[in-house]
């Protein structure tokens, strides 16, 4: 992850970066442009709220900005994503280590069990919580006794923690794996002990995947809904889907500003932590020794399962009960059908194919150009995840009726460009974080030999990033699939997804309309992990 | 009728609707008991439909793709006594619903018009009611809909009164009772549905109330009796908690609803973001989960559709904003691309087998006179609902949700 401090504490005067940019060839410029063009397109949805926000009186806006409940609701967001953060922290990087680091058996398939819950929808994960714990539910009738009811604020943390802490998992997964790890094994013949190494050696490297991770999945435990009203957790976006709902548009348009400016916030304080001036490792970098686990594996493992269980095993248990006890009458509108993952899936891969377009000039600008600009238009692309989906929907049902009407809900487009502006940031952090660790020796070798740009860039560069580029378009692969409030939105007229479908039966009380496409949902995201996991150990190998 | 009705039954089956224990034959006696004489009161029969009134500037009529109100009846018009889809003109072509309503609710009634009709195809578009009104609101002449179903009267008010939709058909006007639409005809109502308290059977003796007609007749009672308090919940964010709320400000005034919503926030109720969730909580019945809800009656019934054993029940107060009488309907857009066959897609529902439908599969009730009751619950003339035109009620819903805005009333 970039870091702003970093351009913050080397800024330089606007004229020196002008001067260099004018100096900068052609070449720079026209990655600039196109990254700009990348940032304008994705925060265009925003001036859609600037424009909303601005039709409320100003003494409206200022009693709602600073209402008691506005701040009580502040509060608990900042505090719903900073412990999501955290807890996603303690979770994704031991893992993180356990699996690339140690000499855990099976480590392939811990390492799908560890990133598997990211594919099931948090909201889903909620249901069946819900379903599951507390008491009158099934472990409670199951065992008889009352197991504290999952709900609230905590609740809510709890449940976005299970199922965003694999953001943590897969970004520090790959700067472990990428990372030159003979240092460390250096640091231990210099006789510093294992966790010495790892605090001095190891972490300060993976410090920016760790960063990257965990912003994504503070980003994501800030914009989510579903899991928070599932909870009855008071927070922003449940504020937001109020004002909206008594069709007072423009206070959520205000409200979400303000959620907006609380995220920026978090994108600089992030930025100065996910310094990358050791992200490259070096293009030769070797797997070091394992640390031998010894009897310390069973509990290792134990570790792994009990996470495994609780985030797969649970909301499959459940939705294969709903299935097998099923009875009431058939809704017909609601039986499945093969199409509905065609269009998720379809849908999900022209997101994952734009995203990636999309990120390459902003990661690869921001990357090497190193300039305060570049940094600005990388973070500008972050925005949109950070925004509740159900305003991001709005307001492109407002810019695509006025701009384009003959796009809207005709066809997919527009739906899939509000994924890319959702989910684009995944793909930026997994290209930019491999364009990183691209050796400007290599390309200058590349130039040496009179390579041209466009021929480097394709046999130089774009091998090298190419990794980033699978991660992060299977990242926006996962989480298009799971995306409801945008896919309701803005779905073609009588197009039906997985997740409307599965949203659908749940509104309906029907859980056993669910229980199919929940299970194929997950299925076909856990195959797409394995991609991401397969194409990731190529890699070491 | 009678004759449909068999028939009806025998099509799809009857449903075991609230009826496993408490609402069989004797506890529906007894429950006409707790529900009082049946002094309806609901405006019925008032048929003073001016049908074509003043346009009051919403610009309904005078459109560019097609005016509905002018679009001539295919075949028979429909009227309040009950007119057979036979009599109906057919319906061929392709039209657009966004459905604020969820598919289980109203997807038969689809399936039998597309089954029925083999040219007509009805392109659905499921939401949430709130994001259906702000999407066809930002749409504007784009939008894509023909028709906006909605679950309740403030919806229809609000793209009324954005002047999104225009009026209805002289005939279908008149076929439907004043107060259960909008005067001129901007909407109408399709099916009715009844605020009611619903609590879990097996549950009540965890309370302080030994069977269920200890459970008051005073909506106020709820929010007032601390018998009440930590086992009751309702969902605050709902068009129709909203219109209770202003059916409340209509019936009792301003203050004493205030009052109603402060006591209530003091019984420390359990606020719900969805209905489903609601009743779904009240039915699964552990320690933390509220035994007594207020909400619409059917959320009870599918959950005993589901699951026949379900300890769920409904009753209902009366006389007042808590036994409200509401309508769920249609309001057609301006933006039509074919009137005659939107017109005729309403009359249809309007017909006899569409409001048995509704009946019959979400536990609802007719809106038109000459259609029998055939539901489960107890009839539309049993219920002891306020006297409440809903044509009347303008849904001003920023009032009602300031009163809970200030009362602390939020959702979550």
């Amino acid at each position: 992850m970039k870091s702003l401090k970093n351009a913050i504490d080397n800024a330089q005067p606007v004229d020196a970066v002008t001067e260099r940019l004018e100096r900068a060839d052609p070449w720079v410029v026209a990655l600039g442009g196109a990254s700009a063009f990348v940032a304008f397109l994705v925060v265009l949805p925003m001036f859609w709220l600037l424009w909303q926000a601005s039709t409320v009186e100003l003494s409206r806006s200022v009693d709602l900005l600073l209402s008691p409940e506005t701040a009580r609701i502040t509060v608990n967001s900042i505090g719903l994503m900073g412990f999501v953060t955290l807890f996603s922290i303690l979770l994704g990087v031991p893992l993180a280590v356990l699996t690339t680091r140690t000499d855990l058996p099976y480590p392939r398939f811990w390492t799908v069990v560890a990133a598997l819950p990211l594919v099931i929808p948090s909201y889903i994960g909620a249901i069946a919580f819900t379903g599951m714990f507390g008491s009158g539910g099934q472990v409670d009738s199951l065992l008889g006794m009352s197991i504290p009811r999952v709900d609230g604020l905590s609740g809510a943390i709890f449940i976005i923690t299970l199922y965003t802490y694999p953001y943590v998992f897969l970004t520090t997964r790959a700067a472990l794996l990428s990372m030159d790890s003979s240092l460390a094994d250096a640091a231990r013949t210099l006789n510093a002990g294992p966790f010495e190494a790892f605090r001095r050696v190891t972490f300060p490297q993976i410090r920016p995947g760790i960063a990257a991770g965990a912003l994504l999945a503070g980003l994501y435990a800030i914009s989510d809904f579903g899991t928070p009203a599932f909870m009855q957790a008071s927070v922003f976006t449940s504020m937001i889907y109020w004002e909206f709902s008594s069709f007072a548009v423009e206070y959520a348009a205000l409200l979400a500003l303000q959620l907006i400016a609380i995220v920026a916030i978090v994108l600089v304080i992030e930025a100065g932590i996910g310094s990358d001036e050791d992200a490259s490792g070096g293009v030769g970098a070797r797997a070091g020794s394992t640390i031998r686990l010894g009897y310390w594996k069973w509990p290792a493992m134990g570790f792994v399962s009990a996470i495994g269980a609780l985030t797969l095993v649970v909301p499959v248990a459940i939705f294969t009960n709903w299935l097998i006890h099923s009875q009431g009458d058939p809704i017909p509108s609601l039986e499945f059908h093969w199409e509905f993952a065609y269009n998720s899936v379809r849908l999900a891969l022209l997101a994952a194919l734009i995203a990636c377009l999309f990120a390459i000039p902003v990661a690869y600008y921001s990357g090497r150009a190193n300039s305060l600009v570049s940094r600005i238009l990388e973070r500008a692309t972050y925005i949109g995840f950070a925004v509740p989906g159900i305003v991001i929907g709005l307001a492109l049902v407002f810019l695509g009726t006025r701009t384009l009407p003959s796009l809207y809900r005709q066809g997919v487009w527009l739906l899939v460009f509000a994924y890319v502006v959702r989910f684009l940031p995944q793909a930026v952090g997994t290209v930019r974080s491999s364009v990183l660790q691209v050796d400007d020796k290599t390309i200058e070798a590349s130039r040496t030999l009179n390579a041209g740009r466009i021929e480097t860039f394709r046999r130089v560069t774009l091998p090298a990033i190419m990794p980033g580029l699978v991660a992060g378009g299977v990242l926006v692969f996962l989480t298009t699939m799971k995306e409801l409030p945008v896919t309701l939105m803005l779905q073609p007229v009588g197009m039906d997804t997985l997740v409307s479908i599965i949203w659908d039966a749940q509104d309906a009380l029907a859980y056993r309309y669910a229980a199919i496409p929940s299970l194929i949902l997950i299925l076909i995201s856990g195959f797409s992990m394995l991609v991401l996991l397969r194409q990731e150990g190529g890699k070491i190998s | 009728m009678q004759q449909r009705n068999s028939d009806h039954t025998n099509r799809f089956g009857r449903r075991p609707f609230l009826a496993s224990a408490g609402l069989s034959a004797a506890g529906l006696a007894a429950l006409a008991g707790c529900l009082g004489d049946d002094d309806s009161g609901n405006g019925n029969g008032d048929e003073d439909a001016s049908g074509n009134g003043s346009d009051d500037g919403n610009g309904g009529g005078s459109n560019a793709a097609g005016s509905v109100a002018a679009a001539e009846p295919l075949a028979s018009p429909v009227d309040s006594s009950g007119v057979s889809w036979d009599d109906l003109g057919d319906l061929e072509g392709e039209i657009t619903v966004y459905s604020g309503r969820t598919r289980d609710q109203i997807d038969l009634v689809f399936e039998e018009l597309e089954n029925e009709y083999d040219g007509f195809e009805i392109l659905r578009d499921y939401d949430d009611n709130d994001v259906q009104v702000n999407q066809i609101q930002q749409e504007g002449e784009a939008t894509p809909a023909d028709v906006f179903y909605s679950q309740d009267p403030g919806a229809l008010g609000a793209v009324h009164d954005m002047g999104l939709v225009q009026q209805l058909p002289e005939d279908i006007v008149d076929t439907v009772p004043e107060s259960y639409r909008e005067p001129d005809g901007y909407w109408t109502g399709v099916s009715g549905r009844v605020r009611s308290v619903f609590y879990n059977e097996d549950r009540l003796d965890e309370t302080p109330f030994d069977s269920w007609d200890e459970l008051p007749t005073d909506i106020f009672e709820y929010a007032t009796d601390d018998r009440f308090e930590g086992i009751i919940s309702t969902r605050p964010n709902s068009g129709t908690f909203r219109g209770f709320v202003q059916a409340m400000v209509d019936l009792e005034g301003e203050d004493a609803t205030r009052q109603w919503v402060s006591d209530f926030m003091e019984q420390d109720p359990d606020l719900f973001p969805s209905g489903s969730d609601q009743a779904a909580a009240v039915e699964r019945g552990g320690d933390d989960d509220p035994i007594i809800g207020l909400g619409n009656s059917y959320y009870a019934a599918r959950l005993v559709n589901e699951d026949p054993d379900s300890p769920i029940r409904v009753t209902f107060t009366e006389g007042d904003a808590g036994a409200l009488f509401s309508v769920a309907g249609i309001a057609v857009t301006n933006e039509v691309d074919d009137p005659e066959l939107v017109a005729e897609f309403a009359r249809h529902l309007l017909a006899v087998e569409g409001q048995e439908f509704m009946m019959d599969d979400n536990g609802e009730f007719p809106v038109v006179d000459g259609v029998d009751y055939v539901g489960p619950l107890p009839g539309p003339d049993e219920l002891n609902s306020p006297t409440y035109d809903l044509s009347e009620f303008d849904m001003d819903l920023q009032e009602a949700n300031e009163v809970l805005e200030d009362e602390g009333m939020m959702p979550l």
